[in-house]
């Protein structure tokens, strides 16, 4: 365990050395959350409600946006796939470390960067823009909601490591992973709710992992779930963790086998 | 003069028919990019559809003067991805000490920096962009060719602001080797133009007019287009272009006249 949390530790010094890019990757970021604020405001008008979201809910489900892209949707497949090209995981399957664990320690360093600086634009934004916030006051109500952002985040950290597996057989995954990546960011509902969509569409998405992302958490802070109906998608939500978790090993383990170590 | 243009289009076409073989040796990975790009493309227009299904307008626009700006900014955004993406391989380019072959050869290392790279997967995404602009023209009533002439001549000015940014980008790179996320940047503050100005409060439209003049390159045309852009608006576009241009180009000479080449 202790070399995981000095992988931790280390990845947050470099992660907070690099400040330069860690500020311009967070002021993208609040250009995309005011942009999608601003949207919804205007959508809303005069309007008391729109798709059953008052104002401080809409608003409320845009700033969890910002929050929960920060925390779910920073895997580390991009690196994986340069690291499998390069032969440079050579170097890591050597050691005496498990590659998930060791890729978890440093998604979690910067998980912990990211979602700290997504409380800071979120209380900025909410400081600047009227309407006020919508925060549950059931304690349940927290607890179910930060039990789906973990499960969602580990829920993405796997299908990404799945799909960056890809590398083991072919140069060309980086195409796939950002195909995979855009489809989630919109299925997941990182950009609008759901609800936006006609029915049969919203129907067909619930069937499938991704609205468990941002979507049904959200949904969960928001109280627009019961607490048994949200216990209930928080248990499908791990059956679907537990899919891609088994998927992702079993791909890695035969990636393993059929890798190369070509260019390292 | 002739004959330096002619230069350019030959030196120009060489290294974009290199990008096409390429990414047609690529084809997994090119098409995964181009199924990406088209997912992105289509999820947001069926969002903003999917919207108009519950509202009539949205900050005064209706559904056809909505996708009009959506797919405005697409246009340009595209153009600029086509002709200048270059940049976005900048930073390797002078740290791996690329750039100190661009300067000895007989051809502005500018050029060669920011327009020699095509990406010929925006040039097929661009063909449904212009398909759909092409479905609102014809939903828009008559407007005479001068509206037309507009917003192509804003169009047109819109991209030469981008290539004004992106030369800035270009010669912040030659003089740091470093900020290679300051283009993310711009691409994550491009975001805002995929709506109206008009959905942003007064402060933001004036920094997106006045500061980082996204409203400029994505807006302006389309306001042109509609009949909502006065001549004073319009003359202040092309000022401002014509003076980004010149500081840009400023800009870019100092950066050369200090660099030092950073790699053999």
């Amino acid at each position: 365990m202790k070399k995981y949390l000095v992988a931790y530790s280390i990845s947050l010094q470099e992660t907070l050395q690099r400040r330069s890019t860690l500020i311009m990757d967070r002021v993208g970021g609040f250009a995309v959350l005011l942009s999608l604020y601003s949207f919804w405001n205007a959508l809303l008008g005069t309007k008391p409600s729109f798709l059953g979201y008052t104002r401080p809910e809409m608003l409320t489900y845009v700033l969890l946006i910002n929050i929960l892209r920060s925390f779910v949707f920073t895997g580390r497949g991009w690196q994986l796939v340069g690291e499998i090209s390069s032969g440079r995981i050579s170097s890591y399957l050597v050691r005496p470390l498990s590659y998930h664990g060791y890729a978890l320690s440093l998604d979690l360093a910067q998980k912990t960067v990211h979602v700290a600086s997504a409380f800071f634009e979120v209380a900025l934004l909410s400081a600047l823009v009227r309407g006020g916030l919508f925060l549950p006051r059931d304690p349940a109500t927290w607890a179910l909601f930060l039990a789906a952002a973990v499960l969602a985040s580990l829920l993405f950290f796997f299908m990404e490591f799945m799909v960056s597996s890809l590398a083991f057989w072919t140069s060309e995954s980086g195409g796939p992973l950002f195909c995979f990546e855009l489809f989630l960011a919109f299925a997941a509902g990182a950009f609008f709710p759901l609800d936006v969509l006609p029915e049969g569409l919203r129907r067909a998405l619930s069937a499938t992992p991704f609205p468990y992302m941002v979507y049904f958490p959200a949904r969960v802070f928001l109280e627009k779930v019961s607490l048994a109906e949200g216990a209930r998608l928080l248990a499908i939500e791990a059956a679907w963790l537990a899919v891609f978790l088994a998927a992702a090993l079993a791909v890695w383990r035969r990636g393993v086998r059929s890798y190369a170590a070509e260019g390292g | 003069m002739r004959a330096g243009l002619r230069k350019y289009f030959r030196i120009w076409t060489r290294t974009a028919s290199m990008a096409m073989q390429a990414q047609l040796t690529y084809r997994l990975g090119s098409f995964g990019f181009l199924l990406g790009k088209m997912i992105r493309l289509l999820f947001f227009f069926a969002f903003v559809v999917a919207i108009f299904n519950h509202v009539d307008t949205v900050a005064g626009y209706n559904l056809v003067e909505t996708a009009l700006f959506f797919l405005t900014f697409n246009v340009v955004d595209m153009i600029a991805q086509i002709f200048f993406r270059g940049v976005y391989g900048a930073r390797r380019t002078v740290a791996e000490g690329d750039f100190d072959f661009y300067l000895i050869q007989p051809c502005s290392p500018l050029f060669r920096m920011v327009c020699s790279t095509v990406d010929f997967l925006d040039i097929i995404t661009l063909i449904p962009v212009l398909v759909m602009v092409g479905m609102v023209f014809a939903r828009l009533p008559p407007l005479g060719w001068g509206r037309y002439a507009a917003y192509a001549a804003l169009t047109a000015n819109g991209v030469a602001l981008i290539f004004a940014i992106h030369v800035f980008v270009a010669g912040l790179t030659v003089r740091t080797q470093e900020l290679e996320n300051a283009i993310w940047i711009y691409r994550d503050v491009m975001f805002m133009g995929k709506f109206p100005v008009d959905v942003y409060a007064r402060p933001v439209r004036w920094v997106l007019t006045f500061g980082i003049p996204i409203a400029v390159m994505t807006t302006f045309p389309a306001k042109a287009l509609l009949g909502l852009l006065t001549p004073a608006w319009a003359a202040y576009a092309v000022v401002l272009t014509a003076a980004a241009l010149v500081l840009s180009a400023r800009y870019w000479r100092g950066s050369i006249a200090r660099y030092t080449s950073s790699s053999s």
